[in-house]
């Protein structure tokens, strides 16, 4: 079976809107930060992966070579994966298995966009095949109101009752993120500001949804031996696991979101866990949209199939609650894509060592950390824990 | 190396078979020939790797438009970009975890698709300082071919007979999209695209899909009888700006150190039986020769002429033809390797150099070479 | 360095593509141009699927059953779009949606009007998922996807 693999470092820049720094320097402060904070340089990395949105992103072509300086991967094998909104977490599955397949010991997962340097909607409409779909995506939002819309329908659940769960989604999320130095969108909201806000695509509204952010995040990986030398406590890689659906939008639902269920299913399963709802202590969840994070919390099993509002409602997601989401504040106050699932696996290794400061969710060990990519197309997960 | 993974099949699509079809449908052909070569179905699959660019397409997130031609439906599938052999180095360190005993790798490119190869090689350079120059990848292989020639007395003859010598294999082979017999004069006489390069020093663009099955040791018996090992891998990059770099010794000599070390070569121009080198100008293969460690620098030319690297010579190079008679970009690193595959298992065809136990495949992407992937593949397991 | 003094270099990248259709795509919109929309039926599910497909994506076989699909159809599900960006068909808002049509398995994506959609209101009072709808089709017909103009309520 594979060797144990842990995240032994995490680095991360300030995300926002990041103008007075070219690309290659913002990728350049996270992967300083992840050396810095696993105590190592360069030298000690054996390999690098990389990853972001689509280069027309940022009008450049092929990114890891652009950025190899950036990225410390000057002589290093270095290996560039993109998955859509699920880079983060390919990024993340790749490093894993640079050390697991016994190759590398020590590798540095790198994820980064600088989404102001172009307008984001307009590249991720190419994402869109041109022949039958791309003129009708909408964007993302276009994407995901749709499939917000389908999961109100089909357990028939009053409209009101859904955007209000959203919007305490939300409200809860930005204010995580008030003790989150690093995220982009920092300021206290009411469920009112939520529920008034502009219509993006409806049914869904301006602070239902993310930011467009720069920014970068790098966590390094290492094998079992070498990861218990480091002088940060190793959060143990315990179950991994990724799938995906068809390229029309229409062919599969989007409620019952099967890619998201087998994805949790099959990384519980390696990670020995029965009952997620009880054995997770917190959840990094793939939330750019309120409404679609009720969607996960269903397909993760957090409860049962139309119960997503009521978790919220009794506060189980919130802070303070049995199963805190979005500690960090979340995808929905931070949002670089290509760095966005990377950010969700560090976020994660802080919690479950301990080291989330301000965000930190009492005594959490385990923790879930997710990202969705494609128009509603792939999944990724990955589960860490304090424990090997 | 830890488990031992193998290549047990190999299926590849090109040129008219798939000029006239989109991207799912050549993709699904060739996967459905893979997996009926392999006996495999679609149930079984247990992850598969694909490399394809969202340029070289023009559809971002571009295995999204192909994920399920892939016969990825709720499968575990990942995206490499920009080279082929990434998305095989990354099947093999699937398998190699023990996750998986089996991968499917796959690569696409359809060059007739998108815009001139040169304006998208020209967004790989740096907006600020390289791009209003018009630095794409020909340009970047011609202050490269230059400073070569300059430095060791390399000549556009002794390039031009590597043309030659791919041009000529590839009438053996099939899916190539370039084949003639032509003289060292026609390459000579060809129009100067980029000073030292002519046209004829120059890739043929074209279009290409393949896939290959891998799997480990102890599944391989299941698939073929004539199983190829992954013995050795290594890839490398190299910094970004041209200026930064040494261009005539830069990541190759690398990549190569590693992958022999892993495979236990230590003398490779005796040791490898065959080698199929990604060299899209002709003078690369030249210097990739001295990279990869078959002669001392500034000797390629000298192997050429000597015609050790000729189809019938001591070390056979390209017998596909290589990258000048077909240059499918993203996916040609992949072809690289089915093709040093094909001619271990013996089912190279026409073009099947006798007698191979050891072959190499190369590949590059990025401006004069910033990135190389070596890899050694043999008959033995050992 | 402050942030005013820094530059920057703006563009517009432009790249021409010319994606082939195939034979399946390629008949699918010579039927469309002929108000016709086609599907094919795997062997296997028995799923009508639209556009017609070369193979299905669950049991992974050749569709070669042309099949046609109705124009009318139910919706899905619905999405008002209210921002701008580049590249976009036509200046928000506009509505987008998934059609079951009658006769196929899967959703069809498209846009949907018919109502005025200045009036949130009277969107949310007459579209509805569920609704029916019925493709209104452009007088002359180009042979692409937007053949179909939208699909309005019954």
């Amino acid at each position: 079976m594979a060797r144990a693999v842990a995240v032994v470092g995490f680095g991360q820049t300030k995300h926002g809107r990041r103008d007075e720094v070219s690309y290659p320097e913002l990728v350049y402060e996270a992967v300083k930060a992840a050396l810095d904070d696993a105590g190592i340089t360069p030298d000690d990395i054996d390999a690098v992966v990389s990853g972001s949105m689509p280069p027309a992103m940022e009008g450049i072509g092929a990114p890891h070579l652009y950025l190899s300086d950036a990225l410390s991967a000057f002589g290093k094998p270095s290996i560039r994966v993109a998955t859509c909104g699920s880079t983060g977490v390919s990024i993340a599955q790749m490093a894993y298995y640079h050390v697991a397949s016994g190759l590398f010991d020590v590798v540095l997962a790198v994820g980064h966009e600088k989404m102001n340097e172009n307008d984001p909607q307009g590249t991720m409409t190419t994402v869109g095949e041109p022949y039958f779909q791309r003129p009708f995506s909408g964007g993302a939002p276009g994407i995901f109101s749709m499939q917000a819309h389908q999961y109100m329908y089909r357990y028939n659940l009053p409209e009101e009752r859904v955007r209000e769960a959203a919007a305490i989604i939300s409200v809860n999320h930005h204010e995580n993120a008030l003790d989150n130095p690093y995220a982009h969108i920092r300021m206290k909201i009411t469920v009112e500001d939520v529920l008034n806000s502009k219509i993006i695509a409806y049914p869904v509204r301006l602070l239902d949804v993310c930011p467009s952010s720069d920014g970068a995040a790098a966590v390094i990986f290492a094998a079992e031996e070498k990861a218990k030398r480091f002088p940060r406590k190793p959060a143990w890689v315990k179950g991994l696991y990724y799938a995906g659906e068809e390229a029309f939008f229409g062919d599969s639902d989007k409620v019952v979101w099967q890619s998201a269920i087998i994805a949790a299913r099959e990384a519980y399963r390696m990670a020995g866990i029965q009952n997620p709802r009880k054995e997770i202590d917190v959840a990094e969840v793939y939330n750019p949209f309120t409404f679609q994070e009720l969607i996960f919390y269903e397909c993760f099993g957090f409860c049962e199939p139309g119960e997503a509002c009521r978790l919220v409602e009794e506060g189980v997601v919130l802070r303070g609650g049995e199963l805190p989401c979005a500690p960090s504040g979340g995808v929905l106050c931070t949002n670089p894509i290509g760095a966005t699932g990377l950010i969700r696996v560090g976020e994660a290794a802080l919690q479950v060592t301990g080291r989330a400061g301000q965000r930190q969710v009492p005594g959490a060990k385990t923790a879930l950390a997710h990202a969705m990519g494609g128009v509603d197309q792939l999944n990724g997960v990955m589960i860490l824990s304090s424990e090997l | 190396m830890g488990r031992k993974v193998a290549i047990v099949g190999v299926a590849q699509l090109a040129n008219e078979e798939v000029s006239n079809y989109n991207i799912r449908e050549i993709t699904y052909r060739v996967i459905k020939d893979l997996l009926e070569q392999c006996g495999m179905k679609r149930d079984e699959i247990e992850t598969i790797v694909t490399s394809s660019s969202d340029y070289w397409q023009g559809i971002s997130c571009s295995n999204t438009f192909y994920y399920d031609a892939i016969g990825g439906y709720l499968k575990n599938s990942s995206k490499t970009e920009d080279d082929g052999a990434f998305a095989f180095l990354y099947g093999c360190l699937r398998v190699m975890s023990g996750h998986f005993d089996t991968a499917i790798v796959h690569a696409v490119t359809k060059c007739s698709e998108v815009p001139d190869p040169s304006t998208l090689t020209n967004l790989t350079a740096d907006p600020f300082y390289q791009r209003p120059l018009g630095l794409d990848d020909l340009s970047a292989a011609a202050l490269q071919a230059k400073l070569y020639m300059d430095r060791y007395g390399v000549t556009e003859e002794q390039a031009a007979r590597v043309v030659v010598k791919n041009l000529e294999n590839a009438l053996d082979n099939p899916y190539a999209a370039r084949r003639a017999k032509i003289t060292v004069d026609d390459v000579l006489r060809s129009e100067v695209v980029a000073y030292p390069l002519k046209t004829l020093d120059c890739p043929q663009d074209s279009d290409a899909t393949c896939a290959v099955l891998l799997a480990a040791e102890e599944k391989v018996g299941k698939f073929t009888d004539t199983p190829v090992w992954v013995k050795g891998v290594g890839w490398s990059v190299d910094n970004f700006f041209l200026g930064d770099r040494d261009l005539l010794n830069g990541a190759l000599a690398r990549a190569a150190k590693k992958a022999y070390a892993m495979a236990g070569i230590n003398r490779p121009r005796e040791e490898l039986d065959v080698a199929e080198i990604c060299a899209p100008y002709s003078f690369q293969e030249l210097l990739w020769y001295e990279q990869l460690g078959f002669c001392a620098a500034g000797e390629g030319g000298k192997l050429v002429d000597a015609g050790i690297t000729a189809r019938g010579g001591e070390l056979p190079v390209n017998p596909s033809g290589g990258v000048l008679a077909a240059n499918p970009y993203v996916a040609r690193g992949l072809i690289r390797i089915a093709e040093a595959a094909l001619q271990v298992m013996g089912k190279a065809g026409d073009r099947q150099v006798p007698g191979v136990k050891t072959a190499l495949a190369h590949s590059t992407h990025g401006l004069a070479g910033q990135h190389h992937s070596v890899i050694i593949l043999g008959k033995e397991g050992n | 360095m402050s942030q005013a003094e820094v530059k920057f270099l703006e563009q517009v990248v432009y790249l021409p593509y010319r994606w082939s259709m195939g034979p399946v795509y390629t008949r699918f919109f010579e039927e469309f141009k002929k108000k016709k929309i086609m599907g094919t039926r795997c062997p296997q599910c028995k799923r009508v699927l639209v556009p017609a497909r070369q193979f299905c994506p669950r049991c992974f076989v050749d569709t070669p059953e042309w099949v046609e699909v109705s124009d009318h159809g139910t919706i899905r599900t619905w999405a008002l779009i209210n921002f701008k960006f580049s590249g976009q068909p036509m200046d928000p808002p506009y509505i987008t949606g998934l059609i079951d049509l009658e006769g196929a398995d899967v959703g069809f994506l498209h846009f949907i009007g018919g109502v005025n959609l200045a009036d949130l209101a009277e969107v949310r009072a007459r579209i509805k998922i569920g609704g029916k709808v019925r493709a209104r089709w452009k007088e002359k017909p180009q042979g692409n996807i937007l053949d179909i103009e939208c699909f309005e309520p019954v």
